[in-house]
């Protein structure tokens, strides 16, 4: 017996010893950046980079005709040449002329043309292809199926000069451009309707920075520098890891580790851990996604029964949700959970939009006193004086509903909790798995729910608060103001830059004096890399962007 | 009993087991459908275009009554199109067949251990009966399984990838090298699949090891044993020779299913250490409401734990042919 264990043991030695060797065998060297993703992306065509880190790759793999970068100073965005080496606006700006680069090709060797850029905007309005853009071309000639009519739309003045006509009273932008383009040669030859399915999308055809080198489902995706491309330069990172790792404590370990350089969506708790290692450089990135706590404006049962819009018994009132804001301590939170990655919101326009937000606007202090006089003033009083308030018989209960497995929201509804209680409001939570929550804030019938928003770049509202709720379906806390509508219809006429910074002024007032829903914080992404990585940029469009400059 | 009554008893099983497969796949079918939360939900966003929702809708099909989806998904099962996943855009047979070699490979690899490191300390134990050896295993046996893997498998991290610096933390293989050396590619994927494989074994590990050891202790009391002793016959004779074999039965059977189990997938263990297995399939088919994946992995787990269970059945059946009518019946 003594002797099979023996050899177990032997064994076991010699297999360390084998490992710890392979080990040294696989160290990686400096000229490769491995990034941590939590989960593999679907597919390698910007025609459906509907997640952050597909459109990242994307950009990496594919040239858009512009190309933005964020300008702290003036906190929006700005426009640098990429594919289109200069355009020019005609007077009135309804039409653009882009001068393309002649020197960009496939990686197949085709060169880059003006058809791939013709065909780039057919495809991603065509509604069969179902690309992640469909629908947002707004500014283009376009047919009843919202498909760009390429006929009226471009005129091919040379083999490098793009005339592109934008439909009469439309507001384009160079924004409107920056989208990847994608070989007309590979997708033209397949119906359309194949393209979302099609193995091209497995083993791109790109145009970019980089190529891709391999993709190891639920692994890594692989990409290498392009030496040809116009962006490429010695000296740069030569090849970029997306590590999938699924476990947020296994990313933590490898960044700590340095089996991984960089690693985004950290918890506040960990930073002085990962700053202890002495070879990552934390920082975050600002004003990009806020937390509210979304007040259901109208009555859940009579909008199930005939959608109906009544106001809501108990949040109809904005004069109920300012007194509502009022009684949330949000610095709590802030400063408790958050650690100072974040700051208190005052509205959706982020702070870092410096020129659109009024700086003298000051968030809704917690003072108790003031909530039960506004709760007073609209009638609502214990006549009973059993513990909760009442209004005509009413009494004012309701249910938070927020989704399970998030324990930054789970303690702040624990929060709240205790602070209604003592102004006489019941409050009871409910935990729902995130599909489910999503599925009843879509269909109304929820009283409160708390959850979290990412902003686009650039500002855009109208998405999320015109009234009309059958033509903007991301207005969940169905809140109504036709003000507010004539404001957002009015952003989309023909103004100055200073007279959209104004109208988004007037707008920020109008719902923070309403609270449709109790705006909490800003939440930081915090970020950690390795200080081998040089040049990086940490900037609201994200961390990896532009990353063909690291060094 | 002879073969025509033997590939009767067989031909009934397998049909009976058809059966209960398409009850669980039509149930499932309806279940998906009208529990809260749909596939679109996922197009719903700042940066998508409300109408883009509704492309989606109707090209899943979604906007179609359950019946009808449910005609379509019969038809085209029969002829083994179970669908493209919603979240990989390939068909879900595909799919499938990407992880489920790994997920054999990985959960075999655990199940070996577990049978085999069960038995040898079963037979430690057995052998040092109620002295330390026994003692220390049967206690220690207990804590293991007391363990749950998401402990034992950040345990293991911390220790041999954090501190000794010994294993990866997590994956299968060295991301980007090693390509072209298929010796250190075969070694490259030990090196990360060993602490994976130790945390999965170490939940089933005091199972079979209590199982030999309550079998061993059982049937070295029987008639037979102590005939056997009374003969002359030396210990090592009797437990290698007849009461390991003599145990073997309950443990088989209980082993096809197991195995079967394991092969659906061990969630945790893929989540931490970034494995690619069924497991992990399943689970984000089901979280982002991918239906004819969620349908897929469910009738491949159902496959896999049929077809075990009876090749434990049949095995048993091999050791003892007595067991032929209440096994395969």
């Amino acid at each position: 017996m003594f002797i099979v264990w023996k050899n177990i043991y032997i064994f076991f030695l010699l297999l360390v010893t084998i490992f710890v060797g392979c080990k040294k065998i696989s160290t990686d060297n400096n000229t490769q950046v491995v990034i941590a993703i939590p989960s593999d992306i679907e597919r390698i065509n910007p025609l459906f980079s509907y997640s952050v880190n597909e459109g990242n790759i994307s950009e990496l793999l594919f040239l858009s005709l512009v190309k933005h970068s964020w300008d702290d100073k003036t906190g929006d965005i700005k426009t640098e040449p990429m594919l289109a080496n200069s355009w020019e606006w005609n007077s009135d700006s309804s039409a653009i002329t882009l001068e393309l680069r002649n020197d960009v090709h496939w990686s197949d060797g085709v060169l880059v043309t003006i058809d791939d850029v013709i065909f780039s905007f057919d495809v991603y309005s065509d509604p069969v292809v179902e690309s992640y853009l469909y629908g947002s071309f707004k500014c283009f000639y376009t047919n009843n199926d919202n498909h760009i009519i390429a006929e009226r739309t471009f005129e091919k003045i040379s083999e490098t000069k793009l005339k592109i006509n934008f439909a009469p009273g439309s507001t384009p932008s160079l924004f409107t451009l920056d989208f990847p383009i994608v070989p007309k040669h590979v997708f033209d030859k397949m119906p359309r309707k194949e393209i979302a399915t099609a193995k091209e999308n497995f083993s791109p055809v790109t145009s970019g920075p980089f190529t891709l080198e391999k993709w190891e489902k639920n692994q890594a995706i692989i990409i290498k520098e392009n030496p040809k491309s116009f962006l490429h330069k010695d000296g740069n990172v030569k090849r970029i890891i997306f590590k999938v790792i699924p476990d947020y404590n296994a990313r933590l370990t490898q960044l700590k580790n340095g089996e991984v350089d960089l690693a985004e969506y950290l918890k506040p708790e960990d930073v002085n851990g990962l700053k202890n290692t002495g070879s990552l450089v934390v920082t975050s990135l600002k004003g990009r996604e806020y937390d509210y706590l979304g007040w259901n404006n109208l009555d859940p049962v009579q909008f199930k029964k005939n959608h109906k819009i009544v106001p809501n018994k108990l949040f109809g009132s904005a004069k109920v949700r300012q007194a509502l804001s009022m009684a949330i301590n949000r610095n709590e939170i802030l400063s408790e959970y958050l650690q100072g990655y974040g700051e208190l919101a005052n509205s959706p326009i982020s702070p870092i939009f410096k020129n659109a937000i009024d700086e003298k606007l000051q968030p809704y202090v917690f003072d108790l006193a003031k909530v039960k006089t506004l709760l007073a003033e609209e009638g609502w009083i214990d006549k009973d004086q059993n513990g909760i308030l009442e209004k005509n018989g009413v009494e004012f209960n309701f249910t938070l509903t927020i989704s399970s497995n998030n324990p930054r929201r789970i303690f702040a509804a624990t929060v709240f909790k205790n602070t209604f209680k003592q102004l006489g409001i019941e409050m009871n939570i409910e935990q729902l798995e995130l599909g489910m929550l999503i599925d009843r804030i879509n269909n109304k019938s929820v009283d409160a729910w708390m959850a979290s928003w990412i902003i686009p770049i650039p500002l855009d509202l109208k998405f999320s608060w015109y009234s009309n709720l059958a033509t903007t379906p991301m207005n969940f806390p169905s809140y109504q103001n036709k003000e507010l509508d004539a404001l957002l219809d009015k952003l989309e006429t023909k103004i100055s830059w200073q007279q959209k910074n104004e109208i988004y002024k007037k707008i920020e007032a109008i719902l923070y004096r309403d609270q449709p829903v109790t705006f909490l914080y800003w939440i930081d992404n915090i970020v950690a890399y390795n200080k081998k990585i040089k040049n990086i940029e940490v900037t609201p469009l994200g961390t990896v962007h532009h990353c063909w400059l690291w060094q | 009993m002879k073969s025509s009554a033997l590939f009767l008893s067989l031909i009934k099983r397998l049909t009976t087991s058809v059966f209960v497969l398409f009850l669980t796949v039509s149930f499932l079918f309806v279940l998906v459908r009208i529990a809260p939360g749909d596939p679109s939900q996922k197009f719903l966003s700042p940066n998508l275009s409300p109408q883009l929702v509704e492309r989606v809708k109707s090209s899943f099909q979604l906007d179609k009554q359950i019946h009808e989806q449910y005609i379509s998904f019969l038809k085209n099962a029969l002829t083994g199109d179970f669908g493209v996943s919603y979240s990989f855009h390939r068909p879900v047979n595909e799919v499938i067949a990407e992880v489920l070699p790994f997920t054999i490979l990985f959960s075999l690899s655990a199940f070996i251990l577990q049978l085999i490191g069960g038995l040898l300390f079963a037979v430690l134990a057995f052998r040092y009966h109620q002295k330390f050896w026994d003692k220390f295993l049967s206690r220690g046996s207990l804590f293991l399984y007391a363990v749950p893997s998401f402990v034992s498998g950040l345990f293991f991290v911390y220790l041999f990838s954090v501190q000794l610096q010994i294993f990866p933390s997590s994956g299968i293989k060295t991301v980007g090298t090693l390509e072209n050396n298929y010796f250190f590619l075969l070694l490259d994927y030990a090196h990360h699949l060993f602490l994976p494989v130790l945390v999965l074994s170490l939940t089933g590990l005091p199972v079979y090891f209590k199982y030999f050891r309550e079998n061993f202790e059982e049937n070295q009391n029987k008639l037979f044993t102590l005939y056997l002793r009374a003969n002359g016959i030396s210990e090592r004779k009797i437990l290698f020779s007849h009461l390991i074999p003599n145990s073997l039965n309950s443990i088989i059977a209980y082993a096809g299913v197991d195995l079967g189990i394991l092969f659906s997938g061990a969630l945790i263990t893929e989540v931490i250490f970034s494995l690619p297995g069924m497991g992990r399939l399943a689970v984000g088919a089901i979280l982002q409401r991918d239906y004819p994946l969620i349908i897929g992995c469910t009738l491949t787990a159902g496959v896999l734990i049929i077809l075990t269970s009876l090749l434990a059945d049949l095995i048993r059946l091999k050791i003892d042919k007595r067991l032929i009518k209440g096994l395969l019946n």
